[in-house]
């Protein structure tokens, strides 16, 4: 007997053709009924038999979308309406969003080929979407994704837009940013100094192409924001980008024209394959092949010996590498620590000085967001930067309770938790709130938050250290919305980031958690960095850390390694590396040592102090960078020859004074120092097996930017293998402080300390 | 400083020379106040010293304490005229240094062109107290052409500092933690009424806001001012002028100088117009000589103190009560 049943599903089902696709197999199982977007994810009305509807959701199952992610589903009995036909419903008003936001696709296989196509009506267009690709996230600016609800509503589609929009059985059925070059968005390509070049498309990009071979910096507007391109084999062009964009040696991304190029010139797994020709399309971190010679990779990576690659993640991209051929430059756009443009204005403004043409183009941008930087150990990915493709879902935990949330995150790689409704969604990271820049996007993208899900947050969570601007800023707010304030220790955030990725929060047994870090503050007032946690019943507890010692000059601390040695190093060593400091540097520092009583167990600064040790770097110019080229250093050690450096040292506290001794001995004797970078951290990974297995932990659980050094990660999860013990790591999210305001939910909601 | 009760000891440090050395009309009386006349709008104002060490390059104590006032009496568009003194001191402190200090006071006095009319003295058992403390209240009479509030403050104000940054809590740090810089930094510490009431009589109330920048320094003082008022406000790195020695052992130690303490240094709050003419008359004045435009006040980013960078960046400058803690990761 035929019946109206209901379905609903939830989860990341709008604007990735979930509706188009329902009616085809609608159609398929001559179902007549309607489907439409609501509150909650597609709404589904059936008419029929009790067996074919069940039978219609296990196909809906199995066949969904590949971009969708479908996060629960429920079929009942609904009171009968008769249809003629299946219809597909425009969404009406909402009363209660409870849906995810949809990030970004990059651009899929049939668009590719379609704008490669000369006889193809979208030939060389370059905002060619369909509903399995295309910008969502980026240009959203009301809930549900429907065209109205984004910024593409500006250009009204053409009748022949209009017949695929109207098509069941085309591609573009109800794809909402459908578009092309007769109804679509318009490229324009001007000089620095504003004078127009062209706005022929049939040209445009011919013309870039050729700057761009002839030295050129282009400012390109990408549907994410603005990105600075040029040709990566003309050391020249980059060195004047670099200049220009005061980054004198961070690493710069290169955008290659195809995967079989970069299989030919890079070491590849399946993993990383896999990753860069996902719908998220990231940047991707990889090893070159002795082989590769052409690219001026000492210009690009200054120091290092990977790499970060992407393929195209837009249509105008795709065309562009196309043209071009050659791997470019692609950075994004903005001034060092700023964050990325994406309104002309705005580039004129602030990137004339920097690039010599602009490729502009009419599409307005309200989420800017940079490129995903992932990179793999092993089968694991790590995630360095989540931005574009993987932002703002955060689709695998939910706080359903009568609290509604948002969590302020940390400082220097900020990012906002906002828990309106039982979905949370995480923010691309936004960078340092001291910049002003940077802040005004923040409070801007708390404001479109908030007007996104009509909804103002009852409880406000911060850092405990009440010196970041996201602490200051979260006071103000949780003042004017007369909402609860909590704050929150930076460690045992990282910790519950990830408890909270892999459901942990149940557990029977114990889990030690490593959470190892550059700074932090922590409950007695030290700065934290290298911790050791456990959890057990809903309580976080610190078993121990690394031995405290001096932290000195503030912030000048974390730029300059030289002076975690000095700080690190006995002071009957000392006199070793006073060629390091100038007389008057030399004087003061170990006057300031004698006097300091500010305390650090910082992980961090202990790689710094290496980092110097080993004649590796004594001044930073970028977060990080000692790390970096520390864990470089030690992938020059091929052998297999690890050493310990605390072999047979009992100890409570992890004694760092004892392992950098250990480490200056080693190198006296001249051990190599890839093989002395190797087994230091190799020793790191004993510490942390040493100390589970003398309390008799099962489950480990590490989080804080240590961890997105592969080798540790790689090295520990064997390890840890080998012995019975479980390991976990940030998966979804970074396990840098982007993390902090998806623990700070979790601190909040689970821990009953 | 020896044993004694209180009471004995006192009396006999004051008649030892306090009144002698302090000498004027009023105080001669030895009444149990001092009988003074002023008329019209007056300022009255008061401050506690406790720095430690209590003697640093360029000053001490004693002199930090009568400039300390006088500058805030100023700051209201006043001439400092009478000043309370008043010393909680600790047993043991030698009495070479409570003279030197007592000096200091007197040379300071008569500088400023102001006379202390009333005082105490208590002496507190060892470990009760940190050597010496001062506190001292003064009041003086508003000049007539002054209006300074915060209230005056007008969009487009630029900001004018009247020296260098930073000197007098460097001066301080490098003693007390036994820093040796290549040469040696001196304190700022000056009475700033006779330059004061010298713009007032010229620019009167184009100057709309003066402010002194000592504890927590320029960065606390102008942030508190956004606040309060609801303005923003624009600065440029590039001109805050900053003696090059104590710039380079400000990069030395980590810090700040835009969060390090000052002591002979004022800011105002001038209109627009008149800044140009006012900076001209200011770098005359030997309180001056360094004296240089830094800010404006802005319509945009309202209670936010934003700084353009040397290298160009924009970066917000916040309140930070206390250490500056690390927050780079
Ligand atoms: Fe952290
Ligand atoms: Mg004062
Ligand atoms: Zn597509
Ligand atoms: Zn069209």
């Amino acid at each position: 007997m035929t019946k109206t049943f209901q379905i609903t599903i939830s989860g990341q089902v709008q604007g990735v053709g979930f509706r188009p696709f329902v009616y085809g197999l609608a159609n398929e199982f001559q179902l007549k009924g309607s489907i439409c977007n609501n509150q909650d994810g597609v709404l589904i009305h059936i008419n029929s038999s009790k067996a074919k509807a069940t039978a219609f959701l296990a196909a809906i199952l199995i066949k969904a979308p590949k971009i969708s992610i479908i996060q629960s589903h429920f079929i009942s009995e609904t009171t009968f309406k008769n249809h003629d036909d299946f219809k597909i419903i425009p969404s009406g008003t909402n009363h209660q969003i409870n849906t995810p936001l949809t990030p970004d696709f990059a651009i899929c296989e049939s668009c590719k080929s379609e704008i490669r196509d000369v006889n193809n009506r979208r030939f060389g267009y370059a905002f060619t979407t369909c509903t399995n690709c295309g910008p969502r996230y980026a240009v959203t600016t009301k809930f549900p994704f429907e065209r109205s609800n984004t910024t593409v509503s500006a250009f009204a589609m053409c009748n022949n837009c209009k017949t695929e929009y109207a098509n069941p059985y085309d591609r573009r059925f109800h794809s909402q940013t459908n578009s092309c070059e007769g109804c679509g968005i318009k490229l324009k390509l001007s000089a620095a100094d504003g004078k127009l070049i062209t706005t022929d498309s049939s040209e445009i990009i011919k013309k870039v192409s050729e700057l761009i071979l002839l030295g050129n910096i282009i400012a390109l507007k990408n549907t994410n924001g603005y990105m600075l391109c040029c040709d990566a084999n003309n050391k020249e062009a980059i060195e004047r980008l670099r200049k220009k964009k005061q980054r004198p040696t961070k690493p710069f991304a290169l955008l290659y024209p195809s995967i079989e190029k970069i299989k030919t010139e890079f070491e590849i797994n399946k993993f990383e394959e896999q990753a860069l020709t996902s719908s998220v399309g990231p940047i991707v971190v990889l090893n070159p092949k002795e082989s590769l010679q052409d690219l001026e990779k000492e210009s690009i990576a200054p120091g290092l010996n990977q790499l970060g690659i992407m393929l195209p993640s837009s249509a105008l991209l795709s065309l562009l590498i196309d043209e071009v051929k050659i791997p470019l430059i692609a950075t994004s756009g903005n001034m060092h620590g700023s964050p990325i443009i994406s309104m002309e204005t705005d580039s004129i403004e602030k990137l004339s000085k920097v690039a010599d043409y602009f490729l502009h183009h009419d599409l307005v941008i309200s989420f800017p967001q940079d490129d995903s930087v992932v990179r793999f150990a092993g089968e694991q990915q790590i995630i360095l930067r989540r931005s574009r493709g993987l932002a703002p879902n955060y689709l695998k935990a939910s706080f359903s309770s009568n609290e509604r949330m948002i969590a302020m995150g940390a400082h220097l790689k900020s990012t906002l938790g906002f828990a309106p409704n039982t979905n949370t969604y995480i923010s691309p990271y936004f960078g340092n709130l001291d910049t002003y820049d940077v802040l005004t996007r923040y409070q801007e993208s708390i404001a479109k938050y908030i007007a996104l899900f009509q909804t103002q947050p009852d409880v406000v969570l911060i850092d405990s250290h009440p010196q970041y601007q996201s602490s200051i800023l979260g006071l103000e707010l949780a003042a004017k919305w007369n909402a609860k304030l909590i704050s929150i220790q930076h460690h045992k955030a990282h910790f519950t980031s990830v408890l909270g990725e892999h459901g942990l929060f149940e557990s029977k047994e114990k889990i030690l958690g490593i959470i190892w870090d550059g700074t932090g503050l922590g409950d007695d007032n030290a700065i934290w960095g290298g911790e050791f946690f456990t959890y057990e019943n809903k309580k976080i507890e610190r078993l121990t850390h690394f031995e405290y010692v001096d932290w000195m000059a503030a912030d000048k601390m974390a730029k300059e390694p030289r002076l975690s040695l000095i700080s690190i190093l006995p002071k009957s060593e000392r006199e070793l590396i006073k060629p390091k400091f100038s007389e008057t540097e030399w004087k003061i520092y170990n006057k300031m040592l004698e006097n300091n009583n500010l305390k650090t167990s910082s992980v961090g600064r202990l790689f710094d102090a290496v980092a110097s040790l080993l004649d590796i770097i004594d001044k930073a110019t970028y977060e990080g960078e000692a790390a970096m080229l520390l864990e470089n250093m030690a992938k020059n050690y091929k052998g297999n020859d690890f050493i310990d450096f605390l072999v047979d040292v009992d100890f409570e506290y992890v004694p760092v004074k004892t392992l950098i001794s250990s480490i200056q001995k080693a190198k006296s004797e001249g051990i190599s120092t890839s093989r002395i970078a190797n087994s230091f951290i190799y020793t790191l990974a004993l510490i942390i097996l040493k100390i589970a297995k003398q309390n008799a932990y099962k489950t480990i659980a590490c989080s804080g930017g240590v961890f997105q050094n592969s080798i540790l990660v790689e090295k520990l999860s064997q390890l840890s293998q080998k012995q019975g013990i479980k390991s976990k790591f940030n998966r979804i999210l970074s396990s840098n402080d982007e993390n902090i305001s998806f623990g700070q939910l979790c601190y909040y909601h689970h821990i009953k300390n | 400083l020896g044993h004694g009760s209180g009471g004995v000891l006192t009396n006999k440090l004051l008649d030892s020379g306090v009144f002698d050395l302090l000498s004027n009309e009023i105080l001669d009386e030895r009444h149990d106040g001092a009988f003074i006349e002023l008329n019209g709008k007056t300022a009255f104002s008061t401050d506690s010293f406790l720095v430690s060490p209590i003697f640093f390059p360029g000053g001490n104590i004693g002199e930090l304490a009568i400039n300390g006032t006088i500058n805030d009496l100023a700051m209201c568009g006043a001439t400092p005229k009478y000043l309370s003194l008043s010393f909680i001191i600790e047993e043991g402190l030698p009495v070479k240094e409570f003279w030197d200090i007592l000096v200091a006071i007197k040379f300071a006095c008569e500088k400023a062109g102001v006379q202390v009319v009333t005082g105490d003295t208590k002496v507190v058992e060892k470990g009760k107290g940190d050597k010496i403390f001062i506190n001292t209240s003064g009041v003086g009479p508003i000049h007539p052409r002054a209006n300074i509030s915060a209230k005056n403050i007008a969009i487009g104000d630029k900001i004018i500092i009247s020296g260098n940054i930073a000197s007098h809590g460097m001066a301080i740090m490098s003693v007390r933690e036994g820093l040796e810089f290549d040469s040696e930094i001196e304190s700022d510490t000056t009475n700033l009424n006779h330059s004061i009431i010298k713009l007032i009589e010229e620019f009167g109330e184009s100057i709309h806001l003066l402010t002194d920048p000592t504890r927590g320094g320029v960065a606390t003082v102008l942030k508190e001012i956004a606040q309060s008022s609801e303005i923003g406000i624009d600065l440029s790195q590039r001109d805050f002028p900053i003696d090059e020695q104590v710039a380079s052992a400000c990069e030395l130690l980590g810090l700040d100088p835009l969060y390090v303490a000052n002591e002979g240094l004022f800011i105002a709050f001038v209109s627009a117009s008149k800044a140009d003419a006012l900076l001209a008359v200011l770098q005359q004045d030997e309180n001056g000589k360094n004296a240089r435009i830094i800010g404006r006040v802005v319509e945009e980013h309202p209670k936010q103190v934003i700084m353009e960078s040397n290298i160009g960046g924009k970066r917000v400058i916040s309140m930070l009560p206390g250490e500056q803690l690390p927050r780079i990761c």
